[in-house]
């Protein structure tokens, strides 16, 4: 017989106890039962924007991205920085590689087809505008943050937020204009006319210019560095001068470009070996790369190797004859920003702004790379200058501004050979020097002759000698499909 | 009448016995409640060694010892004179041993016993036949063990009482002789006549399987009393078959459950629906649990592991294999597999995919006993596939160079450019599947008890190798512990189960089945004479046999996994029929995973540079669940009312992490990541699942006739939004026994039992991983930080209305039983309907996400048909035959859509199947240019079908119906089971095509000898196409890859277990000094008749297909 176990009044009442308090407390909280936090491998959207550390790694993250996505990574450039490579092929700055047989000749030939050529800006930028705009609300929410730190913050996104809708703008027309996080209102928006999306670029910039700092600051926000891989006030300035060009307001166009021409003692130029390097006193916005053993996608992109130019290498694109052909005798950037190799008896030339393209195993750190990828400087800012003084009428100082950058270049100044220049005469200049000033970069090109309703001209007479035929709705790309599918209060672009 | 009561020492003669009586016992009554609180606690052990003492003096003696209190009339108990000796007894056994020998009998009244005379006299006789009596006895089982709970009414009137914690009960005013009907769960009622000293009254077990307990959530039933839908298999069904995941077990032998095993590895995945695939997108897996701990319906893993998952598996994270593999089957008493709401309704959240309840094996009271069981055999594959031999494989090659123009073999084409030796023929088959594995099993477990505590204690081992050739083996140990305990009231009851195992499993790093299948036939030997993997290199040096199937095996897997599930359940009665219990349970699953890759196992080309690398990975389950609960049972007219109200607190937590270590300098150093100059960490993850829910069950019986069972509950989980996160669920069962009624009885004598029985509820699925509403910002992996710091990014919306899958199941059954239920037949019909899917709502990118977490109204309806025929066919005392059949009729429907979303995704179709495939329709072999044609969305006929819009037939992949057979012969102490299992399918059959291009030479070139009837000159009436190395015949190809012609009959019929077992005579136990001892014979999978042309119609596709394993073995008890 075994009996083992003797319940006394003691165990009895601990038993109604105990079930008296299981029975509350399991039932009471039941709302607090089931709450969690974010699992330890993320942050939740709630607490990120409580911190300076986590809030700023928002914004790192974008810059990260944009700096690191390759060229080839994923498609046929997979971030921003393919831009300037895909506009390239689309225009006329860039020839692709015999044997090329996907996206890329469909970009380069001036056929897009919506529906296969999935590879989009469009669904690499607006990803960003939603991190972005949730960061402006829960920056701006939150309470924690210390204020330098989150003033700049703001100012970071919003510079971020224009970036983002200038390339949209200029590569599709009218977009939709997101401007909150909140998908239940955005997954039904239509396009916005393109002013309305002008507006809200001059808006963010202006506030950028007020919230930003003067100085470029370190990855604490607290503390002065000498990189340039922070929006500063000088950035939002450099984007602002751009896109009052663009809108052609000449005078706003100059005064903003004037602010960071005559920052001297922070921007200079530079020698044209020295332009691109991370030391560059003509940089005002660079992006610092990310990949072990590389400095920047461009060079990656564009610098043929040893073994010859092959369809399956990044970009598998050259510069096209009739940039080659534009540049004068003289010009040091065709010397200095070009580079060649001859291959079974053809000589290709390649964009070499940027020189180091082959992979370093000791590059581990910024300290062991020489050149970050620059998105703005400041020999654009003498080019818009020039254009805002010339269309306003005052000739001579635009020609000024312009012969800076040709001095550079090593070209005679127009002040000397072509004093009494005639205003069409200027604009077509200005526009040529541009192109040879800023080939390759940022798209540049296909957008200057877009804004000045030059691409179709030009482009008729470029597109067949690609292999395809211009219509004037190429200048836009094409909205992907499957956005249109899911909102149908978005319409393509005519043509496609 | 000389009446004394020693405690009280009053005589009042001059009142009538009967109110002196009530009077006394109202004191003693009174004065009991007041002790009743410290009456307990007295020992009850009695201890009492006297030599010839009077009565009074003992009985003062076990007074003091325990409480209870003494009265006699008509008996002076001094003069009685008697020896006892006693150590340990209860009250039962020391009043007998005290009376023992004199004119006396007792009887128990609560505390206190009355002793009397055992003859009455003539004036009490008079009395008891004019008044009534109180009927008074103890109800116990064949084993004499009380029998509390147990129904004895008063056939007559209704009028009845429940046994107490020994099984007594005590009827006041019975007419003397009045048929009292005693009834218990499990036991075939008896019919007794009431008298005042009743005995015991000894209930024979049922053997009618409408009687076997059925375990439900949060208690128990029978299927003669249930009201839902519930299947039970035994341990004794489950240790005939040699099977390392539980689940196998119920393959074929449970109506509405399909189970498909996805390879034929150890501890591989396995795919479990209950009643249907319920959701579109998200978990579709049954809830489980296990002595009422739930466990894990996926593995999680930080990376997928290589284990072979099957398809339909949903659990976000990676799969790989089964978590019931780490489960003993030899511990599982019983597994009952919920289906309905009415059984399910109560699980809320967590059960829309019904539940499957394992309860593992608790001790028994008794003798202590040792039982083992022990087995060994092999598993093998079946079938093998007819493929092409080199004569034949050579023309093969040959005619699709010729067909495509090529003069010559190219430098890459080693089986036919003279690399390798073109007159060599393997059957790779046989060298890389055709070994035997092995297959071990040893159980040992020691069980016993006595009345207030009961143990078992088991520990198993079992080895498992596989087909492949080398040294590969799973491994698991176990330990499973029982230990359950009761006050001797019977009040306060504790129970501990605890099952720990561990498993190292040492795979094979590939499964070599598609090699052993598509190998040309003139490959070259694996190994070089020298041990070393021979790459066949050609003239200049270069590999030519990059696919030797036997390079990754220089690779090492190893997995090792511990599994503790353990539980402590508490109670206590407060009052009678109203108890209180808690479960604490706790589970954790951790898996540590090491893949080293040394240099042995690389081509020589990737040797110039190549270091040894290897890769660990651990992922740790951790899971506790709090379930306290009140239950209260009592009469209500002349019904039996049973109340249970409960809640639930459980947490989940999951850690993984998986690192890589490379560079190494040597690969002795493969297991030590420290030793690795490069550390990478792959991956790592952390999941927190909370849930809390309030349920309530309300059962009445009115006489076993009418049955009405009421669930509900109240539940929240951490996995949907604040906006949504608690959700309530229900359902109302109902059962009429027309059996019972007089009807019946008197014209349908041979129906012994006919129920009628429905449910309409509603459960709800939060299978969808957790953080699925949150917004969640993730740090973006880096090779250089940009200015130092680690960015954080955002990929995904979140949806904080993220709400509860719900199915609405409707369930209507018939069971009867015939013949004294030797023939018991089920029928049930069930229409289960889940809406709010939970699917990813495609968004337009400008939102920031091309996709969203969302409910979205799609409605998914599963039908079906189960019928299950028990029957015991011959019942004798030599011959028994018993069979069982079951068949399920399942459909599966997508019955209602939000807008057209889905279908322009190509997935899911109205009025389909969620499973249902968009095929192109094959239409033969075009007899002028010898490629594969195809009928066009207008009737035409293409060569090229276009992608979506020919695609115009649907194939449904669901079983049609599905079931088995089960037949059960004895003879003597001899006995046979046959389990035939069948599906009526259509399935994906890639030797229709063969794997890849016939005629390309590549990794995988040989095909089914049935490709050989191909088109070779126009003209040519052929099944396939031409060979050919490219071109345009591949992309006809791969278009009749997607098109009807590879969906083929993959139905089957399975001699899926077969267990022989012989017990060894009486006299040879006696002899070999044992309780018992049987020697047995087990098989499983033994052979499949089928049309289907692949290796296996089960798991299809290009794995392992389920291995034939035979065993022998011993069962024994010491």
């Amino acid at each position: 017989m075994y009996s083992t176990l003797k319940p006394n009044r003691i165990a009895l009442k601990t038993w109604m106890l105990l079930m008296l308090y299981v029975f509350t407390t399991l039932n009471i909280g039941c709302k607090k039962l089931v709450e969690t936090d974010a699992p330890t491998t993320s942050i939740s959207g709630k607490n990120v924007f409580s911190t300076d550390a986590t809030s700023i790694a928002v914004l790192t993250g974008i810059y990260t991205k944009i700096s690191g996505s390759s060229i080839m990574a994923g498609g046929y450039g997979s971030e921003f920085a393919s831009i300037g490579f895909l506009t390239g092929l689309s225009g006329d700055e860039l020839t692709l590689y015999e044997g090329v047989e996907d996206t890329r000749l469909n970009y380069y030939q001036n056929r897009i087809i919506a529906r296969t050529d999935n590879y989009s800006f469009w669904n690499v930028i607006y990803p960003k505008i939603y991190i972005l705009n949730s960061a402006i609300e829960g920056i701006s929410d939150s309470q924690s943050l210390n204020n330098t730190v989150k003033k700049q913050l703001l100012g970071e996104a919003k510079f971020m937020r224009a970036f983002c809708y200038f390339y949209l703008v200029n590569l599709y027309g009218n977009v939709p204009l997101v401007v909150n996080s909140d998908y239940t209102i955005n997954l039904a928006l239509p396009r916005t006319p393109k002013d309305q999306v002008w507006n809200q670029i001059i808006l963010d910039l202006k506030d950028a210019q007020n919230l930003l700092s003067d100085n470029y600051l370190d990855i604490t926000l607290l503390k002065k560095t000498t990189e340039r891989v922070r929006p500063t006030k000088w950035v939002a300035t450099a984007l602002l001068a751009r896109s009052y060009l663009f809108l052609r307001d000449w005078k706003n166009a100059e005064l903003q470009s004037s602010l960071i021409i005559n920052h001297s003692d922070l921007y200079h130029l530079e020698g044209l070996n020295e332009v691109f390097k991370n030391t560059s006193s003509e940089a005002i916005w660079q992006l610092q790369p990310v990949n072990l053993g590389f400095n920047t996608e461009d060079a990656r992109c564009y610098i043929i190797s040893d073994y010859g130019p092959g369809a399956d290498q990044n970009g598998a694109a050259y510069i096209s004859g009739e940039l080659l052909k534009s540049f004068d005798v003289k010009d040091q950037r065709a010397k200095n920003w070009i580079d060649r190799i001859t291959y079974e008896g053809f000589t290709y030339y390649y964009p070499y702004k940027y020189k180091i393209g082959t992979y370093d195993e000791k590059i581990v750190s910024p300290a062991e790379m020489n050149e970050y990828q620059t998105v703005f400087r400041l020999a654009e800012q003498y080019l818009i200058k020039a254009e805002a003084l010339s269309e306003q009428g005052n000739l001579s100082d635009a020609v000024d501004n312009l012969d800076v950058i040709r001095n550079r270049a090593g070209l005679d100044r127009l002040k000397i050979t072509n004093p009494g220049i005639a205003i069409t005469d200027l604009r077509s200049a200005i526009l040529e020097e541009r192109r040879h000033e800023l080939f390759t970069e940022w798209g540049h090109r296909w957008l200057d002759l877009k804004r000045t309703n030059t691409i179709d001209k030009i482009m008729s007479e470029i597109s067949p000698l690609k292999g395809g035929t211009w219509n004037t709705n190429w200048q836009l790309y094409p909205v992907p499909p499957e956005d249109i599918r899911h909102n149908q209060n978005l319409i393509q672009n005519p043509g496609y | 009448m000389n009446l004394n009561a020693f405690n009280l020492g009053m005589p009042f003669k001059w009142l009538p016995p009967k109110i002196l009586l009530i009077m006394k016992l109202i004191i003693v009554l009174m004065i009991s409640f007041l002790m009743q609180v410290s009456a307990a606690g007295y020992g009850q052990k009695i201890n009492i060694d006297k030599n010839n003492t009077s009565l009074k003096e003992v009985l003062e003696n076990i007074k003091k010892q325990t409480g209870y209190v003494f009265f006699s009339k008509d008996y002076d108990l001094k003069q009685a004179k008697i020896s006892v000796k006693l150590k340990d007894a209860d009250i039962d056994e020391a009043l007998e041993a005290c009376l023992k020998g004199l004119p006396l009998s007792y009887k128990i009244v609560d505390k206190t016993v009355f002793v009397q005379l055992k003859e009455k006299t003539f004036l009490e006789r008079v009395v008891a036949t004019l008044n009534n009596t109180d009927a008074s006895g103890r109800v116990v089982d064949s084993e004499n063990r009380p029998l509390p709970g147990a129904s004895v009414k008063v056939k007559k009137t209704g009028k009845g009482v429940s046994t107490d914690k020994d099984g007594r009960f005590f009827l006041r005013g019975v007419e003397e002789g009045a048929v009292l009907v005693v009834s218990f769960i499990g036991y075939l009622p008896k019919e007794v006549s009431a008298s005042t000293n009743m005995g015991n009254v000894v209930l024979e077990q049922s053997l009618s399987k409408l009687d076997e307990v059925q375990v439900i959530a949060y208690g128990t039933t029978t299927q003669r009393l249930s009201t839902g839908n519930v299947t039970t298999i035994k341990a004794d069904v489950i240790e005939k078959q040699p099977v390392n995941n539980p689940l196998l077990a119920l393959q074929g032998r449970v109506p509405g459950l399909f189970i498909e095993q996805a390879t034929g590895f150890a501890g591989t995945g396995v795919k479990v629906r209950i009643q249907g695939q319920n959701s579109i997108l998200k978990g579709n897996d049954p809830f489980y649990v296990i002595d009422g701990v739930p466990f894990l319906s996926q593995l999680t893993s930080v990376r997928n592991s290589f284990i072979p998952d099957i398809q339909g598996n949903s659990t976000p994270g990676g799969i790989s294999g089964n978590p019931l593999s780490f489960i003993n089957p030899s511990d599982i008493e019983s597994i009952d597999v919920l289906k309905d709401a009415d059984a399910t309704a109560i699980y809320g959240s967590r059960a829309a995919n019904g539940a499957i309840l394992i309860t593992t094996k608790k001790g028994k009271s008794g003798e202590t006993k040792v039982d083992l069981n022990l087995q060994t055999g092999i598993g093998q594959v079946v079938r093998k596939l007819k493929v092409l031999n080199t004569n034949q494989y050579l023309e093969m090659r040959n005619e699709a160079l010729k067909n495509n123009g090529i003069l010559i073999p190219r430098a890459y084409e080693s089986d036919l450019n003279g690399v390798w030796d073109r007159t060599r023929n393997v059957d790779w088959q046989k060298e890389l599947i055709g070994d035997n594995a092995q297959y071990h099993d040893l159980q040992a477990s020691v069980s016993g008890g006595g009345n207030g505590t009961t143990f078992l204690i088991g520990t198993g081992y079992h080895r498992e190798t596989n087909v492949f050739p080398g040294d590969f083996a799973d491994t698991k140990g176990s330990i499973h512990v029982n230990i359950n305990s009761s006050s001797t009231n019977q009040r306060f009851k504790i129970q501990f189960t605890g099952s720990y195992l561990t498993d190292n499993n040492k795979l094979p790093p590939v499964d070599l089945t598609l090699s052993a299948i598509t190998l040309a036939p003139n490959s070259p030997e694996p190994y070089n004479p020298d041990g070393t993997l021979n790459w066949q290199p050609n003239e200049a040096g270069t590999t030519t046999y990059s696919n030797n199937p036997l390079a990754p095996f220089k690779k090492t897997y190893q997995n090792k996994t511990t599994n503790l599930v353990s539980n402590i359940l508490l109670s206590y009665q407060f009052l009678k029929g109203l108890e209180f219990k808690s479960s604490f349970g706790f589970n954790t699953l951790n898996s540590d995973q090491i893949i080293l890759y040394p240099t042995t196992s690389f081509q020589p080309e990737d040797l110039i540079s190549g270091r040894g690398y290897s890769s660990f990975s651990t992922n740790v389950n951790k899971s506790w669940i709090v379930e306290p609960q009140l239950t209260y049972n009592r009469s209500i007219s002349r019904g039996q009312l049973n109340l249970l109200i409960g809640s639930t607190v459980q947490q989940s937590t999951n850690n993984g992490q998986a690192i890589l270590g490379s560079d190494y300098v040597s690969d002795l150093l493969l297991n030590d990541v420290r030793s690795a100059p490069n550390v990478t960490v792959l991956g790592s993850n952390n999941g927190v699942y909370k849930y809390n829910g309030l349920y309530g069950r309300l059962n009445y019986n009115w006489m076993n006739k009418y049955i009405l069972n009421i669930t509900a509950r109240r539940d929240g989980s951490s996995n949907f939004g604040p906006e949504n996160q608690f959700h309530n669920f229900g359902a109302i069962g109902a059962a009429w026994i027309f059996s019972e009624s007089n009807f019946i009885k008197r014209f349908f004598p041979f129906l012994s039992q006919g129920k009628l029985r429905t449910s309409y509820g509603t459960t709800g699925s939060d299978q969808i991983g957790s953080y699925q509403f949150l917004n969640l910002y993730e740090s973006l992996p880096t090779e250089i930080p940009y200015q130092g710091g680690q960015g954080l990014t955002s990929h995904e919306l979140n949806n904080p209305y993220l709400q509860w899958e719900e199915t609405r199941k409707l369930q209507i059954g018939l069971d009867l039983g015939l013949l004294m239920d030797r023939v018991i037949l089920n029928v049930n019909y069930n229409r289960n309907r889940s809406s709010n899917q939970l699917i990813r709502l495609p968004l337009p990118i400008i939102t920031g996400a091309v996709n969203i977490a969302y409910n979205l109204p799609v409605v998914v309806q599963n039908t079906g048909w189960e019928l299950t025929v028990n029957s015991s066919n011959i019942s004798s005392e030599r011959f028994n035959w018993t069979s069982s059949f079951n068949i399920t009729i399942p459909r599966n429907e997508i019955v209602s859509f939000h807008g057209t979303e889905l279908e322009s995704n190509n997935e899911f179709y109205l009025n389909q199947p969620i499973s249902v495939r968009k095929v192109f329709q094959f239409a033969g072999v075009n007899q002028n240019t010898g490629l594969y044609q195809f009928i066009g969305s207008k009737g035409n006929i293409v060569p090229q079908p276009s992608d979506p819009d020919d695609l115009t037939k649907f194939i449904n992949i669901d079983p049609k119906f599905y079931g088995g057979f089960q037949n059960h012969l004895s003879y003597k102490s001899f006995s046979v089971d046959i389990l035939l299992q069948f599906v009526k399918q259509i399935g994906y059959d890639w030797t229709q095509t063969g794997y890849t291009l016939p005629g390309r030479f590549n990794q995988t070139p040989n095909v089914p000898v049935s490709i050989l009837d191909r088109w070779q000159k126009p003209g040519d009436r052929a099944t396939h196409q031409l060979f050919s190395t490219g071109g345009i015949a591949s992309s006809s190809i791969s278009a009749a890859t997607k098109s009807d012609l590879m969906y083929k009959d993959a139905s089957f019929v399975r001699l899926k277990n077969v267990a022989a077992s012989w017990v060894l005579p009486e006299q040879w136990r006696k002899t070999l000094g044992m309780k018992n001892i049987s020697l047995f014979v087990q098989g499983q999978n033994l052979f499949t008749i089928t049309r289907y042309q692949g290796l296996d119609p089960e798991s299809k596709g290009f794995g392992l297909p389920p291995l034939r394993t035979i065993t022998i073995g011993a069962k024994i008890t010491l």
